[in-house]
């Protein structure tokens, strides 16, 4: 990706940026890269195995990367979602960043992969896709490709669940969410869980449970999701890191499709727009809130 | 000293079908429900549910010996005070079947810490309720390095029973320890000559696999690395890190733990030992607020240092299996054989650069 | 029995030394463990409410006492507010002792210096009364203690019996502000108040506690008045958990402090990873 590679030296020689946050072949498959050497940027790379959102790295708290200086990121369009939340809920300033977009036609589902974008082998998220040509960006490369495949498979998975009574949908979570080890790898992982004191570690008072029993795995897990509503970009960066193999995505596509009907909102890359669940207004549909 | 023997196909059959009824619970690898390429160790009532030779399991067998939340004890209120019960400290017989070399010789690395001045019951009650017959590995990929750690696909560590596929679908059986004798002593014949031979050359066949993965790590790596605690490689290296922990989670030898109680109501209740992991942000924090590990850079070095350097020079072993799992799990690419190359580079690259 | 199980102690007497310091006194529910019970000075447990979790103490009082145990802390966190609203006659938990401890055998016939600044006078105040209660077994005993002000120095009860032996050499001192008009002692911050009370080294050893700043800034006082760092003795607190050296918390770089500590020298100190 040549377009990229010139960019981030030009970025890195003239000062810029301190440090460039993208995508490098690692030993085993692409994975994220912090550039910070004008002689490194060959390292740099975009294509169909680009899966990981690197908004997860902005956050203030990751202190050796903020110490790095002014950091470029490259973002696809679901990613630039994610780091418009993150300026919207005041974690990054707009001006601290200069983002990457790249026109995006789909990723695999394995970032280790190396097959062609089909049906199957394309990440479950990509179908569909609006945000193909990031709009939150300083720069943007690249052409833009066809429209990805659709995967079926989650759709899938998520008409089976709502054919289930709420019995069968419960005992399916609970079988999911028994597995649930409460490494908390999906929090740290989600570039939407910044807080620098989660509930689930508070102990005055002990919100939930921390053990990996049902009864607190169950609090865990719909804690969390219900926190991502109206902030859920769906990067599945959870179920990347998840040991336990656990569909956290499903669990939280729901909660992102419920907020969708109801406030005629998807997360948007837009930094000013306005979450349902971020913004308290006088004029509120609903009495109770006012 | 191992013995050499032979199990045929339908002697390991009838055994399998022996314990069951007996009630032994017999656990292999089995192909995961959730993805059938995937493979996890599950209890199975007859041999062919067992997948053998398909992938290196998910999980290892830390789970079975320490369990991601077991009780301590139970308590309960009382109008005197507190009474607490005790929880069992004996276990159920098991034998695991078809256990890979680096799982089962990661429970003998982790021995050490569980049995330092103070036994623990609970860990030793499970390991010495089970027989562990390990099977030749021949599932290596990129990210295993157990040869460089001083085990390997084909090593006996940890294991009563070694298999190695041999002919019409049976096994070589070595015997490792008395265990696996009073397992298996009646299902054996001989082995040939020829079979043993064939074991012979398939064990150091599996080996030679492994090793071009990573060099031996010396043992002078775990002085350099406790010599050059403030260097600054720390930082770049963990810079993809998300201190999420998944690789301590399913890391073969990490142990370590948290302590909690928890209410049932509101007059009793349990004390639970938890997994936890070095990974995480709050694993050093004081109650003042101050944390001598505030970022990834220390947390990350911890983990590097517990396993490469702390642990050999306290117990004499390397706290790692080479088995390669955290390396493929991680969702930010770190990768264990690339990090420990890059650090015996700069270890080789001469005297300390860095000094503390 | 497994080792993380604790001994029963039932609450015999509670006092509160400051405002946020309280000091417990344990019995052993079990009389046959009251019977075998014993510990040295400088080793910890892990005091635990049922249903609230465990947290890490020194052993406050002297081992030369049999029969009850003593600790003091503040309340900052979950348990240790829990432990604020136990009662004389409630129930908690003890697992120890753990750790090691002042090295008490080396230190008799010699003089000893003890320095503690707040509640960092809890651990010393386990060898001081060792020591007293073996008084002859010990040369000259000086005991520089300070706070903040005089409201938060601890143990009053006891800082008036050792003032008043004639054993025992004591100069207590309150930060510049925190005296009271009628405050007798020393004003100044330890670093100073050990200069003005301490004259020499000789054959004698340093026991030190307190908050890490007031420990920096003794350290050189004591190496100007050329103590060597191996005997001058002081207490690592980190977060731990299990006590017994297996869950991973405590560790820095090869040294558990559980272990290894919570007692070292400064010549240790100073050889480990500045990580703590």
């Amino acid at each position: 990706m040549k377009e990229l590679q010139e960019l981030a030296r030009k970025l890195l020689t003239e000062g810029t940026v301190k440090v460039v946050i993208g995508y490098e072949q690692g030993p085993r498959g692409v994975r994220p890269v912090f550039v910070t050497d004008a002689a490194d940027c060959e390292k740099l790379i975009f294509d169909r195995r680009c899966v990981t959102n690197l908004a997860t790295y902005l956050n203030p708290r990751r202190k050796p990367i903020a110490q790095l200086g002014k950091a470029a990121i490259v973002v696809k369009g679901c990613d630039a979602r994610s780091v418009a939340g993150l300026i919207r809920e005041k974690q990054v300033e707009r001006d601290s960043l200069a983002i990457i977009g790249v026109r995006c036609g789909g990723v695999l589902e394995d970032p280790e992969g190396d097959a062609e974008l089909t049906s199957e082998t394309v990440s479950v998220r990509c179908g569909g896709c609006e945000v193909r040509e990031p709009k939150l960006h300083d720069y943007l490369l690249g052409e833009l490709p066809p429209e990805p495949p659709v995967n079926p498979r989650r759709n899938e998975q998520i008409a089976a669940l709502m054919k289930m009574s709420p019995a069968e949908r419960r005992k399916y979570w609970d079988e999911q969410l028994s597995r649930c080890i409460r490494c908390h790898a999906c929090r740290e992982a989600c570039p939407m869980c910044f807080c620098v004191q989660c509930t689930a570690d508070k102990s005055q008072p002990q919100w939930i449970d921390t053990s990996a029993t049902l009864r607190g795995n169950r609090a865990w897990q719909t804690m969390r999701v219900l926190h991502q509503a109206g902030r859920y970009v769906d990067c599945l960066e959870c179920e990347r890191a998840c040991p336990e193999h656990i569909p956290l995505g499903l669990l939280a596509r729901f909660v992102a499709d419920s907020v969708e009907p109801r406030f005629d909102y998807v997360a948007s890359d837009d930094p000013a727009a306005c979450t349902p669940m971020g913004v308290f207004r006088t004029d509120d549909e609903e009495e109770f809130i006012r | 000293m191992t013995q050499q023997r032979f199990l045929s196909h339908e002697g390991l059959v009838a055994l399998v079908t022996k314990l069951v009824a007996a009630g032994t619970q017999v656990i292999a690898p089995v192909r995961a429900s959730d993805d059938v390429e995937q493979v996890d160790y599950r209890p199975i009532s007859k041999l062919d549910e067992a997948a053998f030779g398909v992938r290196l399991p998910r999980r290892p067998l830390k789970e079975l010996f320490l369990p991601p939340t077991e009780v301590l004890l139970y308590y309960r209120q009382t109008k005197d005070g507190v009474e607490i019960s005790e929880v069992p400290t004996n276990a159920r017989p098991r034998v695991i079947l078809g256990a890979v070399p680096c799982d089962a010789a990661a429970l003998e690395v982790v021995d050490h810490v569980m049995s330092w001045d103070y036994k623990d019951e609970l860990w030793f009650a499970r390991r010495e309720a089970t027989t562990i017959v390990s099977l030749l590995c021949n599932l290596m990929d990129a990210a295993c390095f157990c040869t460089a750690v001083g085990l390997g696909p084909e090593s006996f560590r940890g294991s009563d029973v070694l298999l190695v596929p041999s002919e019409g679908g049976g096994y070589v059986a070595y015997i490792v320890t008395p265990k696996g004798e009073a397992l298996l002593n009646d299902s054996l014949a001989e082995a040939s000559e020829a079979a043993f031979a064939a074991a012979e050359a398939a064990r150091s066949e599996a080996r030679k696999k492994v090793e071009p993965n990573l060099p031996s790590i010396p043992a002078e790596f775990s002085q350099w690395l406790a010599k050059n605690f403030n260097d600054p490689i720390w930082k770049t290296l963990s810079l993809r890190c998300h201190g999420c922990g998944a690789c301590a989670a399913l890391c073969p030898t990490c142990h370590c733990f948290d302590i909690v109680d928890e209410h049932d109501g509101s007059e009793q209740g349990v004390r639970r030992r938890n997994w936890d992991s070095c990974q995480t942000a709050k694993f050093t924090m004081h109650a003042s607020g101050h944390n001598p590990r505030a970022t990834q850079a220390e947390r990350f070095r911890q983990k590097v240092q517990h396993k490469f350097s702390i642990y050999p020079s306290r117990f004499g072993e390397i706290l790692c299996t080479g088995c390669g799992r955290c390396s493929r799990n991680c969702p930010g690419g770190m990768d264990l054989p690339e990090i420990v190359s890059e650090l015996m580079a700069k270890a080789q690259a001469g005297p300390e650069v860095n000094k503390q | 029995m497994n080792i993380y199980q604790p001994h029963l102690m039932r609450i015999q007497e509670i006092t509160d030394e400051t405002i946020d310091t309280r000091t417990l006194k344990l019995e052993f529910r079990d009389p046959s463990v009251a019977a075998e019970f014993h510990f040295s000075a400088g080793q910890f447990g892990e005091y635990s409410v049922f249903g609230e979790g465990e947290s890490t103490f020194c052993i406050a009082s002297s081992p030369t006492r049999k029969g009850y145990i003593e600790c003091s802390f503040k309340a900052t966190g979950k348990v240790t507010n829990a432990l604020r609203r136990l009662d004389v006659g409630d129930t908690l938990g003890f697992r120890g002792p753990y750790g090691n401890h002042f090295p008490l055998e080396e230190m008799k016939g010699r003089s000893i210096l003890f320095i503690a600044g707040g509640i960092g006078l809890a651990p010393v105040r386990s060898v001081i009364w060792n020591v007293l209660d073996l008084r002859d077994q010990f040369k000259d005993i000086t005991i520089v203690y300070g706070a903040r002000t005089v409201a938060d120095l601890v143990y009053k009860r006891e800082l008036e019996e050792w003032g008043k032996r004639s054993d025992v050499k004591l100069c207590l001192a309150v930060d510049p502000g925190g005296q009271t008009p009628d405050w007798k002692g020393l004003v100044a911050r330890i670093p100073t108040a050990v200069e003005q009370t301490v004259t020499n080294s000789v054959d004698t050893f340093a026991v030190i506690c307190g908050p890490p700043i007031m420990i920096k800034f003794t350290l050189p006082v004591l190496a100007k008045l050329a103590f060597p760092g191996e005997r001058i003795y002081t207490t690592l607190e980190n977060r731990m958990k299990c006590g017994l050296g297996k869950c991973g918390h405590c560790n820095i770089g090869p040294t558990y402090v559980c272990k290894d500590g919570p007692v070292f020298t400064a010549a240790q100190i100073q050889a480990l990873p500045q990580e703590f």
